[in-house]
């Protein structure tokens, strides 16, 4: 028969729950991704799905230890002067405990590894291909006209540029559903090109050529911002992203090239 | 010391202080170790040994030639070699109670090591590139500059053995720091015969 | 009982102040480690609550992009490198010779070089402030950016070389220390666990740190000499100071870390009357975790993309396993036992909870795809400080509450010591639970401020808040400390029947520490003697 003591605090400790559980549920929405914003590439989402996966078992693991935890701190308070049996130890269950997390870790290694291979594939060679530039402090995005993706007969030679400033934050726009390929390029300091979306960021470093592939699944409005220590405005650095239908992108490059001041004949 | 000496256990083998100076070696080498590094990571971004591809025009109309000089420092190196045999024979004097021998060949190190450090100053005065042409300058004068350091460093260390001998300090049972002092000489040998070979040998 | 009469040496009385400036008494520069870390944990402290302050609220202007760089970067510099590194060799000074049953380290007088070389470089370091700016690059310091910095960023450089100096020749100090100088009977398996702790991070520290020396002394020539380490114009390379960097900066998230661990696993088997479940496995565990913290550095650079990615994935997973074997050793230590909850177990059950979500947090960094998502952002953020604060501090203070009473002679309140308990547990996990949530939304690391359309204000006040409340937890632990220096020494030789050889002597210690040692037939002399072998 527990005291009415007990009772008082069992009833305080499910009050306690309900209130976490009703905080967990009024925030839910917002973290609908399992903590990550949603996915708009084919590999954000892959990424997304090894996340949840390690966060299953991260989170099983610590209600197990933080549960055993709380249990032995409830269970095996000090109650009489009398000495507890000197234990020293258990090979058996070092073993035990030192093989469990070796298979939690080969499994996770595992899938990690399938999951890193395939987001790390490289561009089909007619893909999409814009060149990243990192300065301090905003981006440079730049189309080859050689390099529109989609089996687009190269239009005409040349390039044309999307410049922003830290006040004037640039809009790059791609194709939703097909490869496109970033080169990442910086003359002055380590930049990381990240838009959170794509689950991915690549560091932006001088006189190294760091490349990757997204392809996006859906259309929409994205921010990104740049995620390594740059100087003094880092925290300006921002850019966005139009993911639009094909048609409307040709549109829009055609637009670009119209506006001559923006192109530059090789 | 008695003070510091109560609860120990009396051990055979090295000494607490040659224990110690054993372990700031290992660190000694972990410096170095990353110097290297340096070094080789900066070669194998190279297209090419020496990167003269690197030179901008004002640098090639300045002079810089990104070359070294290889009869200078080798015979450099076999005088540094020999200092190390002649710190060693200082060693061997001292074991056998031959305080003069010590004094003798402390002395002659000490000789062999400021005549390598001359060298050295003569032959950077010699080369027509500097610390800042390239990565291969900075490397270069990085390496050779720690290691000069250290040479001067040794040099000291010898001179402070070299006056406590001649205070006759030193007794074939009590010389530790002579020997400290021809482990950390044999260090900057091994070093230098280390740099020796990549910066002058290795094409 | 037997014991082993030691001979007591003879001392000359000195003013105090020159007594302890120039102290190499290894009890003193215990004590004078704890007052400089303690007081740079103050300031870093103190820089922290501005970053907060800044973060509380979106497009703040409470200060401009560039302060704000220089304040996360000397928060950060000051806390690890002023604070967390040498407050371990501060408790190792002072306990490690005491649990061996020597008279002093190895080596005194380079004992008291080790600290005096600490506040000068702090001073250098924060000098920074007075010559237009201090380091604004973060501690990382990364390149080409940090080869552009300000003068302050040269004042770092030096200062940092100083204190690796520092704590390289305290590491040699230690290492001889604990090899030669064990009271009879104490075999290197029956060293406490602490001292096993101290070892291995001394072995990190002696080959890691000379390391980062080599990398500063290239930033610093790159600096001020022209040279092309990290600049890919003059053939350098900018990927090589991460590789130099972390080559350290890896062990020493390990150094920063394990006497943490060997303090808690001193305090466990005392409160919960047991011993350490595992004491072998344990020692193995801790070198492993050196073992295997040389070859992880590169899960730093994941992003780079200039290094072995599965290779150094596969290794970090690795380490979480050693890792995993102390978390159960802690908890088979609890099982069964007969635990009290006074302060200095309070703080070691909070490392346990703590340390846990910092071990956990760590491994998504291993899966290298989720580690493009979190990878500097607040996420990073987050583990770094359920590892260092929640493990690494709360050990701090286990340490403090469990040794204060054999350091000063002096009872520290417990009920004082519980209300710090429960305001640093709630401001902390307020403080930095939260930073989960916005790194996996996105948020850099590193940012002055950021824009309301981010929809990040919630979790910063939130965060903001359980900083400040970390700042009142400190109160109660000044208040305390203060009034036990109003109180008697009064403290008795073993005031929680504790294990170890430290609890023989008295509370303090006589300058020569031992009149007298027991015999040691375990690593727990204290307990043979109080229960008899048969107890075991």
């Amino acid at each position: 028969m527990p005291s009415t003591g007990k009772l008082r605090v069992i009833r305080r400790v499910n009050l306690l729950i309900s209130a976490a559980l009703l905080a967990i549920a009024s925030i839910s929405p917002a973290f609908a991704g399992w903590g990550m914003p949603e996915p708009i590439t084919d590999q954000a989402k892959r990424i997304q799905d090894l996340w949840v996966f390690t966060l299953i078992i991260a989170v099983a693991v610590f209600f197990a230890v933080e549960g055993a935890l709380l249990y032995a701190i409830i269970r095996y308070r000090k109650k009489s002067d009398a000495l507890p049996k000197q234990t020293h130890g258990s090979t058996a269950l070092e073993i035990v405990w030192t093989t469990i997390p070796v298979l939690i870790v080969i499994t996770l290694f595992s899938y990690s590894f399938i999951v890193l291979r395939d987001v790390e594939k490289k561009a089909p060679s007619d893909a999409l291909s814009i060149e990243v530039d990192g300065f301090q402090f905003s981006w440079q995005f730049t189309y080859d006209l050689a390099r529109l993706g989609q089996g687009q007969a190269p239009a005409q030679e040349g390039t044309f540029s999307i410049i922003g400033t830290a006040a004037n934050e640039p809009t790059f726009v791609i194709p939703v559903g097909e490869p496109v390929e970033f080169r990442l390029k910086s003359n002055d300091v380590i930049h990381s090109f990240y838009l959170p979306n794509f689950h991915y960021k690549l560091d932006v470093v001088p006189g190294r050529d760091n490349r990757f592939v997204i392809t996006a699944n859906q259309t929409g409005e994205f921010t990104g911002q740049c995620a390594e220590l740059c100087g003094i405005n880092h925290a300006l650095m921002r850019f966005h992203v139009r993911v639009v239908e094909r048609a409307e992108f040709d549109t829009w490059v055609a637009e670009q090239v119209a506006n001559k001041a923006t192109v530059r004949q090789p | 010391m008695a003070a510091h000496a109560v609860a120990t256990q009396e051990k055979q083998g090295l000494s607490n202080g040659m224990l110690g100076f054993i372990l700031f070696l290992a660190s000694e080498v972990m410096f170095f170790g990353g110097l290297f590094a340096a070094y080789f990571i900066a070669r194998s971004d190279a297209r090419e040994w020496p990167p003269v591809y690197l030179l901008t025009p004002e640098q090639v109309a300045a002079g810089v030639k990104l070359e070294v000089e290889f009869w200078l420092p080798f015979i450099a190196t076999i005088l540094l070699i020999t200092s190390s045999v002649t710190i060693q024979l200082g060693v061997f004097s001292i074991q056998r109670g031959n305080r003069s021998g010590l004094i003798r060949w402390t002395f002659i190190s000490i000789v062999l090591g400021l005549v390598f450090l001359v060298m050295q100053v003569y032959d950077y005065s010699q080369l027509h590139f500097g610390i800042g042409d390239t990565i291969y300058g900075t490397t270069f004068y990085t390496l050779t500059g720690f290691h000069g350091l250290h040479v001067l460093g040794g040099v000291i260390f010898m001179g402070i053995i070299l006056a406590r001998s001649l205070a006759g300090q030193f007794t074939a049972a009590n010389h530790e720091a002579v020997e400290a002092c021809s482990f950390y000489w044999h260090f900057v040998d091994v070093v230098w015969i280390a740099l020796f070979t990549t910066l002058y040998i290795i094409p | 009982m037997t014991s082993i009469a030691i001979p007591r040496p003879a001392y000359a009385e000195r003013p105090w102040i020159l007594d302890w400036l120039t102290t190499v008494d290894h009890k003193k520069l215990g004590i004078l480690y704890l007052y400089t870390t303690m007081f740079f944990f103050a300031v870093g402290g103190i820089l922290a609550l501005l970053v907060r302050a800044q973060l509380a609220v979106a497009d703040n202007t409470f200060v401009n992009n560039d302060a704000y760089n220089q304040l996360f970067t000397m928060h950060a510099s000051a806390m690890l490198f002023l604070f967390i590194i040498p407050v371990w060799a501060g408790f190792g000074n002072y306990i490690v010779p005491l649990q061996i049953g020597a008279a002093d380290m190895a080596f005194p007088r380079i004992n008291a070089l080790s600290f005096w070389l600490i506040p000068p470089a702090g001073l250098l370091m924060f000098s920074g402030f007075l010559f237009g700016g201090a380091s604004d690059v973060g501690w990382t310091a990364y390149s080409p950016l940090a080869r552009s910095s300000g003068v302050g960023l040269d004042l770092w450089i030096i200062a940092v070389i100083i204190l690796g100096v520092s704590s390289t020749i305290g590491a040699a100090n230690f290492m001889v220390t604990m090899f030669r100088m064990r009271a009879p009977g104490m075999t290197m398996f029956r060293m406490p666990i602490f001292c096993w702790t101290m070892l291995v991070t001394a072995v990190l520290q002696l080959l890691a740190t000379p390391v980062l020396a080599s990398g500063l002394a290239m930033l610093y020539i790159d600096r001020n000499f022209g040279g092309s380490f990290f600049d890919p114009n003059g053939g350098g390379n900018a990927i090589l100071w991460q590789n130099i960097f972390w080559f350290y900066s890896h062990p020493a998230v390990y150094i920063m870390i394990l006497p943490g661990m060997g303090i808690i696993s001193e305090i466990l088997p005392v409160f919960a009357r047991k011993p350490l479940f595992g004491y072998k496995a344990f020692v193995f565990a801790t070198m492993g975790i050196g073992g295997l913290g040389f070859s992880v550095w590169a899960h730093h650079m994941f992003t780079t993309g200039a290094v072995l990615k599965p290779w150094f994935g596969f290794m970090t997973f690795m380490i979480g396993v050693p890792t995993g074997v102390k978390m159960f050793n802690w908890l088979g230590t609890l099982w069964r036992g007969s635990i009290t909850f006074e302060a200095p177990m309070l703080f070691a059950l909070g490392f346990l909870s703590m340390f846990l979500i910092g071990g956990i947090n760590g491994t998504f960094s291993a899966a290298v795809p989720v580690d493009f998502a979190i990878h500097d952002t607040y996420f990073v953020v987050a583990h770094i400080h359920y590892v260092l604060f929640g493990g690494a501090v709360f050990a701090v203070f286990a340490g403090l509450y469990y040794w204060f009473p054999k350091i000063w002679g002096r009872r520290l309140d417990e009920r004082l010591a519980r209300i710090h308990f429960a305001l640093q547990f709630i401001g902390f996990n307020l403080a930095f639970f939260p930073m989960h949530l916005l790194g996996l939304d996105g948020m850099p690391r590193r940012i002055a401020t950021y824009s309301e359309s981010a929809g990040w204000e919630t979790l910063n006040l939130i965060s903001t808040i359980g900083a400040f409340l970390i700042g009142v937890a400190m109160i109660p632990f000044i208040i305390n400390v203060v009034m036990a220096f109003l109180r008697p020494k009064d403290q008795p030789n073993d005031p929680w029947e504790g294990n170890t050889l430290e609890w023989w002597t008295t509370s303090p210690p006589p300058v020569h520490n031992f009149d007298s040692l027991p015999e040691v037939h375990s690593e727990r002399p204290l307990w043979d003697l109080r229960h008899g072998n048969a107890a075991h």
